[in-house]
C-alpha cells in the first residue's frame, strides 16, 4: 500500500515516537549516574564523572530494602490469593457452563473501574469502623491489591484455557478413567503453566508499582519509599528509579516472551 | 458442553428407572459449582461491593438523610474544576494517545520489510503500557522539568521552554501520560488494523474508488469501533491514574488528588460526605466508560482477526 506518507515518511514517524520513549531515559540515566550537579549537567559536560555510586548510595539504604522486602511479600500474597480465588471459578466455568462466562468476565472487569484511590476511601468507611486492627496491618494490603490483579489474571487464565481447548482435553481424560480433579490437576494445570506465570509476573509488576493505596493507609512499600526517598536525595533517588524502571521492563518483557512462546498473543495483557 | 447437557436431561426423561443415579449426576456439578464460585463472589462482596457500596450510601445519604446536596456539591463551586481538569486531561491523553497509537498501529502494519518490526513493537508496547507511576514521573521531570536535560538542551540554543511549559500544568500531565497511552491504544487497535484484508482495499479500488472513498466507506467505519472502544479505554485510564499526577504536581486540581485531600485533610463530617460523592461520580463515569467500551469492543469483534 502506497499512502501519501511513503516509506521514509514512516520511518521519520517510527524514528520521532521512538524518541519519544528513549529520551526520558537516557535523561534519567545521565541524572543519576553522572556525579555532577544538577545545574551543571550541559553539553560540555558530557563525558564527565560518570559513575554507578548514587545507585551504590541508594542501594545502601537500610530502608529501602525494608520497603522492598515488604513489597516483595505482598506480591507473593497477592499473586497466591488471586490464583487461588480465580483458577477454580475460570476452569469451572470453561468447562462445565460456558454460559457463565459473559458473567465471569464482567464480575473481573468490575474492578478495573474501581481506582485504587476510590476504593481506599470505601475501605477507610467500612472497614476501620468494623475491624480497626485489620488496616493497621500491612497485609491488609493484600486482598485490595488480588481485586486489581483479577482483570489481568482471569484474562491470562482464560485466554489459556481457551488456547488448550480446556473441554476437550477434560473430556478425553473422564473417558478414559480420569475423575474431574484429577483431569484439572493433571492435564490442565500443567498445560497452564504459561499462563499462571505470566498472570503472576503481570500481578507483580501491578503491586510493585502500586502508590496510591499504600500512600493513603500510611503503608511503607517500594513506590511510597522511592517518593520519599528522591525528595531527601535526588540523584540516588533517580538512580533507584531508574533501576526499579528497568527492571519491571524486564520482568514484563519475560512474561510477553513467555507467552508469545506459547502462542498467546500479547494483546491478552492488556484489557 | 451443551451436548453433554442435553444427553442426560434425555436420559432422565426416558429412563425414569434409576432416578437416583441421574440425581448424583446431576448433583456433583452443582456442588463443584459452589465450591468453585463462592470463595470468589464473597471475595468481591467483602473486598469490593462492600466498600462502595458502603461509599454510595454515604454519598446519596449526606448528614444522614437522603438528598443529593452531596452530590451536587461534589461538582460544584471548586471541585467542578478538578471535574473540568480531569475530563480535559483524559479526554485530551485519550484522542492524542488515539490517534498516535493507531497511525502507529498502521505504519507497523504498511511497513512489512524488516520482519522485526511488528513483533518488536507489539512486546514494546505490552511493556511500555505497564509502565508508569512514580519512575515515569520522575524519568519526565530528570528530561523536562526546571532543570531537565532536554530543558537545558533547548535553552543552549534559544529556546526557553519554561516560559511556555511546565510539567505540573495539563499539558505536562498530558505529555507524561501519552508514555503509556500511545502503546495500550498500540495494542487495543493492532488485531483491527490486521484485519483489514488487502483485497477489500484492491476490490474497492477496480470498482473505482480512490484511497479517500475507501478510508470514508470501508476501513473507517470497520475501524470506528475498536478506535473509539480504545480512546474510552484510554479515558478511563487517564482518569483514574493517581501516582504519576501525585508526583508531578500534587496541588494541580485533579479529581484523584481532590479525593486524597479531602480523605487526609479533613475528618469535619460535611468534609467526609464530600469525598463520598467525588468517589460516587468518580464511579459512575467509569462505569459508564466500561459499559460504551464493551459495546464498541462487540461491533469491533465482529470485523477483527481473533
Amino acid at each position: 500500500m502506497t499512502g501519501r506518507l511513503g516509506r521514509s515518511g514512516r520511518w521519520v514517524f517510527l524514528v520521532l515516537l521512538g524518541l519519544y520513549f528513549l529520551v526520558p531515559q537516557l535523561a534519567m540515566a545521565r541524572f543519576a549516574f553522572q556525579n555532577v550537579p544538577v545545574v551543571l549537567l550541559g553539553p560540555d559536560t558530557f563525558f564527565s564523572k560518570w559513575s554507578f555510586d548514587a545507585l551504590g548510595q541508594a542501594l545502601a539504604e537500610p530502608a529501602l530494602w525494608q520497603a522492598t522486602g515488604v513489597s516483595a511479600v505482598l506480591a507473593v500474597l497477592t499473586v497466591a490469593l488471586t490464583l487461588v480465588l480465580l483458577v477454580p471459578p475460570t476452569i469451572y466455568v470453561e468447562v462445565r457452563a460456558p454460559r457463565l462466562r459473559p458473567w465471569l468476565s464482567a464480575a473481573t472487569l468490575v474492578p478495573w473501574v474501581i481506582p485504587p484511590i476510590a476504593l481506599v476511601v470505601g475501605v477507610a468507611a467500612t472497614f476501620r469502623a468494623v475491624a480497626p486492627g485489620f488496616l493497621a496491618s500491612t497485609a491488609s494490603l493484600v486482598p485490595f491489591y488480588a481485586v486489581w490483579a483479577l482483570p489481568f489474571t482471569y484474562r491470562a487464565l482464560d485466554a489459556g484455557l481457551r488456547a488448550i481447548n480446556a473441554r476437550t482435553l477434560v473430556e478425553a481424560a473422564t473417558s478414559l478413567g480420569s475423575s474431574t480433579a484429577g483431569a484439572v490437576v493433571r492435564v490442565l494445570l500443567p498445560n497452564l503453566t504459561a499462563s499462571l506465570v505470566a498472570a503472576g509476573g503481570l500481578t507483580t509488576a501491578l503491586v510493585l508499582g502500586e502508590f496510591a493505596f499504600a500512600s493513603l493507609l500510611l503503608k511503607q512499600t517500594l513506590p511510597t519509599y522511592l517518593v520519599d526517598f528522591q525528595r531527601s536525595q535526588a540523584r540516588a533517588g533517580m538512580a533507584l528509579a531508574l533501576a526499579v524502571m528497568v527492571l519491571t521492563a524486564l520482568a514484563l518483557a519475560a512474561v510477553v516472551r513467555l507467552l508469545r512462546r506459547r502462542g498467546l498473543g500479547t494483546t491478552t495483557l492488556g484489557l | 458442553m451443551t451436548d453433554l447437557t442435553t444427553v442426560t436431561a434425555r436420559r432422565r426423561t426416558t429412563a425414569g428407572g434409576p432416578p437416583r443415579v441421574a440425581q448424583q449426576r446431576r448433583g456433583l456439578p452443582h456442588l463443584g459449582a459452589v465450591a468453585a464460585l463462592t470463595p470468589f463472589a464473597l471475595f468481591l462482596a467483602v473486598f469490593l461491593l462492600w466498600p462502595m457500596a458502603a461509599v454510595v450510601w454515604h454519598a446519596i445519604t449526606p448528614n444522614g438523610v437522603l438528598g443529593t446536596s452531596g452530590l451536587v456539591r461534589a461538582v460544584s463551586g471548586p471541585y467542578r474544576s478538578a471535574f473540568v481538569n480531569s475530563f480535559v486531561l483524559s479526554g485530551a491523553s485519550a484522542v492524542i494517545g488515539g490517534v498516535i497509537g493507531l497511525v502507529l498501529a498502521l505504519v507497523v502494519r504498511d511497513l512489512r520489510r524488516p520482519a522485526w518490526i511488528a513483533p518488536a513493537t507489539d512486546a514494546f508496547s505490552s511493556v511500555a503500557s505497564q509502565l508508569g507511576g512514580v519512575p515515569l514521573a520522575f524519568a519526565f521531570i530528570a528530561t523536562i522539568g526546571t532543570q531537565g536535560l532536554l530543558t537545558k538542551a533547548l535553552s543552549a540554543v534559544g529556546i526557553d521552554v519554561r516560559s511556555v511549559f511546565s510539567l505540573s500544568s495539563l499539558a505536562g500531565i498530558t505529555l507524561v501520560y501519552l508514555y503509556f497511552q500511545i502503546p495500550m491504544m498500540y495494542l487495543v487497535v493492532a488485531p483491527a488494523v490486521g484485519g483489514l484484508r488487502r483485497s477489500w482495499r484492491e476490490a474497492s479500488e477496480l470498482l473505482g474508488a480512490g484511497p479517500v472513498r475507501y478510508w470514508l466507506t470501508i476501513a473507517g467505519p470497520i475501524l470506528a469501533p475498536s478506535v473509539l472502544g480504545g480512546m474510552v479505554l484510554l479515558f478511563i485510564n487517564a482518569f483514574s491514574a493517581y501516582a504519576t499526577a501525585y508526583v508531578l504536581s500534587s496541588s494541580t486540581s485533579l479529581v484523584p488528588l481532590q479525593i486524597r485531600f479531602v480523605l487526609q485533610g479533613n475528618v469535619i463530617t460535611g468534609e467526609q460526605d464530600l469525598g463520598y460523592a467525588l468517589v460516587t461520580w468518580t464511579v459512575v463515569l467509569m462505569g459508564v466508560g466500561l459499559v460504551v467500551m464493551q459495546l464498541l469492543q462487540r461491533r469491533a469483534a465482529r470485523w477483527t482477526a481473533a
